[in-house]
């Protein structure tokens, strides 16, 4: 069940009945009255009885749970400054937030360093953290900093595409191209990394023009040419 | 009229307006980290900026900051971004009107862009704020003029800038945002007026919507 | 420029490893300056240049006033730049003392003012009490990068395409003529001034004197956003279609040679004339639009008064 609604609509949910209100969707404080607030495609999932409306957008706004790409901007007595858009409010992030961290054992990150990290807090009126450890668990889970490779910017609905629609066609189709490592971050960053530079550059220019096209149908091409343009370039 | 959305790539969200005699450009960026003397401890701070086509900002452009300020300041659900900032700049680049007499086509024109731009960058709005000009001539004996044309500003009696706060569907009217009137004229006619701009914004409103909706659709990938 | 724009190590060595494979990000050669494109609006003068994803918007208007006391036989030209966060969030509103703010309005300034593009002393009107004051607005829409070369081209272009009201003087009185009344006057431009940026990087690590043996530093035109955070040096070439110099700037970064400027000025010629010969068609055309039915009713003889 999904329709277009822009901020200001009526969500059409009965009253009296309580929702879970996802992004997108508020509660007016003084009416009490729940509307959208982003202009969107409206979702109610009926078995977890929630409202959301998913909507586009080029700012991230942390969120709990998401898995993000920041850059270090700053160090502190123990913790991190980190960047996950430009100009927004920074985050931080522990020197616990670590596998195997101890009051000794201190993560050696620099600034300007890229880490894939997990939202930890996000109230909003207090600075978010992130984590770089499974805090439940205890353990490394992937996180941590990603060395070499490239980051690309792509707008947010892109990013959340591409890491939770499985049959969304493009890492499969660039897969067929190279071999490559790859990290998804919600806050439209994605990080991408090959053994060769040609490749890497290839990937990066598929991703950018993918980015723009939202036709998944042409994403075949726009890989083949990109890859068959970086090659013969390198060549000569 | 030709609105474009998402016309610049550096900033969040930004829509390029033009009626026949009024172009202009609205930029969005936020939420960010403001300056100090920026933040509000419990609401977001707006940094409304607004640039004349020719020469320097004057009072007339501080007005029309003031104004927007607070009608933006009415849409946008400010509290769901504690000392955060939002950065609304306009760029005139024609416009339309006497820039020594007048301010009300700039104003309204300005409005109809930040409406579209805080939506492309997905700010959390709580309504449409929409607006139109509205003249009133000597002559016209109960037929006022839409978005009146710089002569008509010059003969008119009497110069109205409606703005309206529209919900549900953007069909149902919730406020008035602003409503600025200029020369003389009668109870009678500002109901008039009042009514034919109500009639006027809620048709537009429709357009707006349909292109939000285009947009919107656009950007759904396949 | 760009102070708060933050680039990460990754970013920054994967652009230095592609530029020392002959690579750049968006895939042009290293002496490759962006399309151009030049839309003009409504009014005289009023022109909207994009150099890639780069946005500058310049509109000209002019006043009768009075000139300097030192030079009477002049009028006045202004050429105001003044920044916005709409350019991009690096950007503060009305605070032009940054760095780069001061250098852009400079370096367009010495470019077209100073090199005499305009010619001022037709602007006089008379001697000592009257003349035309030309201001030049530019406002910078989007940044990727160039702005000093996407705004003299706005200025340029939007200082070519406008026209100023027809005057009549009897006396010491002045008759403005209404656009209406009696056809309006373009501007008399003397020459036009292109510059075209190069950005220099040091492919070696920066302990390494590579003005030694080895001439290896990267020479790149018309550099994007990215391109101009990463650059140690820059040189910004000014030139017009008689292959005449009016400036060269460098403002510290990288050292280089005399060989090397030559081969940036060579460089830059192929591109201003490039862009001229542009900025006069797009004009021509724009011109033609505006008064489609100027043939049937020019009253003008074959002598062409444009020629």
């Amino acid at each position: 069940m999904s329709e277009l609604v822009l901020p200001g609509d009526s969500l059409g949910i009965h009253d009296g009945v309580p929702v879970i209100l996802g992004p997108g969707v508020s509660c007016d404080p003084m009416t009490q009255e729940v509307i959208p607030v982003n202009a969107g495609v409206r979702h109610y999932i009926e078995k977890k009885n929630t409202v959301y409306v998913d909507y586009n957008a080029k700012r991230y706004i942390p969120a709990v749970g998401d898995l993000v790409i920041g850059t270090i901007v700053s160090t502190f007595a123990d913790s991190y400054k980190v960047s996950l858009s430009d100009f927004s409010a920074s985050v931080s992030l522990s020197y616990m937030s670590f596998p195997n961290a101890t009051k000794k054992n201190r993560p050696t990150l620099q600034v300007g360093d890229l880490v894939y990290a997990r939202v930890l807090t996000a109230e909003k009126e207090l600075e978010a953290e992130i984590e770089c450890m499974d805090s439940v668990t205890g353990v490394h889970a992937g996180f941590g900093l990603l060395e070499n490779g490239m980051v690309i910017s792509v707008p947010l609905s892109f990013a959340r595409t591409l890491l939770f629609n499985d049959t969304f066609p493009l890492l499969s189709t660039l897969a067929q191209s190279c071999q490559f490592e790859i990290a998804i971050g919600i806050n439209g960053r994605i990080w991408v990394s090959t053994d060769k530079i040609e490749n890497t550059l290839a990937c990066y220019r598929s991703l950018n023009l993918c980015a723009k096209t939202n036709d998944s149908s042409k994403f075949k091409q726009i890989i083949k040419e990109q890859f068959k343009l970086a090659a013969n370039v390198i060549e000569e | 009229m030709g609105i474009q959305t998402g016309y610049l790539d550096q900033v969040d969200g930004s829509a390029h307006y033009k009626t026949d005699t009024t172009a202009l450009l609205c930029s969005v960026t936020g939420p960010i980290e403001p300056k100090p003397r920026q933040e509000l401890p419990t609401r977001m701070a707006l940094e409304v900026i607004v640039r004349p086509a020719l020469g320097v900002p004057l009072t007339r452009e501080v007005e029309i900051q003031d104004k927007l300020n607070s009608i933006l300041g009415s849409i946008i659900v400010v509290h769901r971004y504690p000392r955060q900032l939002c950065q609304i700049t306009f760029q005139i680049l024609e416009s339309g009107e006497d820039p020594h007499l007048f301010d009300s086509k700039e104003l309204v024109a300005c409005v109809n862009a930040a409406t579209l731009a805080l939506i492309d960058a997905g700010i959390a709005m709580n309504s449409l704020a929409i607006g139109c000009v509205i003249a009133v001539l000597p002559e016209s004996d109960g037929k006022h003029i839409i978005d009146p044309t710089d002569e008509q500003l010059r003969n008119a009696i009497s110069v109205h800038s409606l703005v309206l706060q529209l919900v549900d569907g953007s069909k149902v009217v919730n406020n008035v945002l602003l409503l600025d009137s200029y020369g003389d004229f009668t109870e009678k006619i500002l109901f008039e007026v009042l009514e034919l701009g109500e009639k006027y914004i809620l048709n537009k409103a429709q357009d707006f919507r349909k292109l939000i909706q285009e947009r919107i659709e656009a950007s759904i990938l396949k | 420029m760009a102070k708060d724009i933050v680039i990460s190590n990754s970013e920054r060595e994967f652009i230095l490893e592609s530029l020392r494979a002959k690579q750049r990000l968006d895939g042009r050669n290293f002496d490759e300056f962006r399309d151009v494109s030049i839309v003009f609006g409504n009014e005289y003068g009023d022109v909207l240049v994009s150099l890639g994803g780069t946005k500058v918007h310049c509109r000209i208007s002019c006043e009768v006033t009075l000139p300097y006391e030192d030079r009477p036989f002049e009028g006045l030209f202004l050429i105001s730049t003044e920044f916005t966060p709409m350019a991009g969030g690096q950007f503060e509103n009305g605070n032009s003392t940054g760095e780069d703010e001061v250098l852009i309005a400079r370096i367009i300034e010495k470019a077209v003012r100073r090199s005499g593009a305009l010619d001022v002393e037709g602007l006089c009107i008379v001697a000592g009490s009257k003349c035309w004051a030309i201001r030049a607005d530019v406002h910078f829409l989007d940044c990727d990068g160039g702005f000093i070369d996407a705004s003299c081209i706005a200025v340029m272009a939007a200082l070519m395409h406008f026209k100023k009201p027809d005057i009549t003087v009897q006396g010491h009185s002045v008759v403005v003529h209404p656009v209406e009344e009696r056809e309006p006057v373009p501007l008399g431009i003397l020459h036009v001034p292109i510059c075209v940026t190069f950005s220099f990087f040091n492919p070696q690590d920066s302990e390494t004197n590579f003005k030694g043996q080895d001439n290896l530093e990267i020479v790149v035109t018309d550099a994007t956003l990215k391109e101009e955070l990463l650059r140690e040096g820059v040189l910004t070439v000014t030139l017009n279609k008689n292959r005449e110099v009016v400036q060269v700037s460098k403002a510290g970064g990288l050292p280089m040679d005399a060989l090397t400027l030559m081969d940036c000025c060579h460089k830059a010629y192929e591109i201003t004339d490039k862009v001229t010969s542009q900025i006069i068609a797009a004009i021509k055309q724009d011109y033609a639009q505006r008064d489609r039915y100027a043939a049937v009713l020019s009253s003008e003889n074959a002598r062409d008064a444009t020629a």
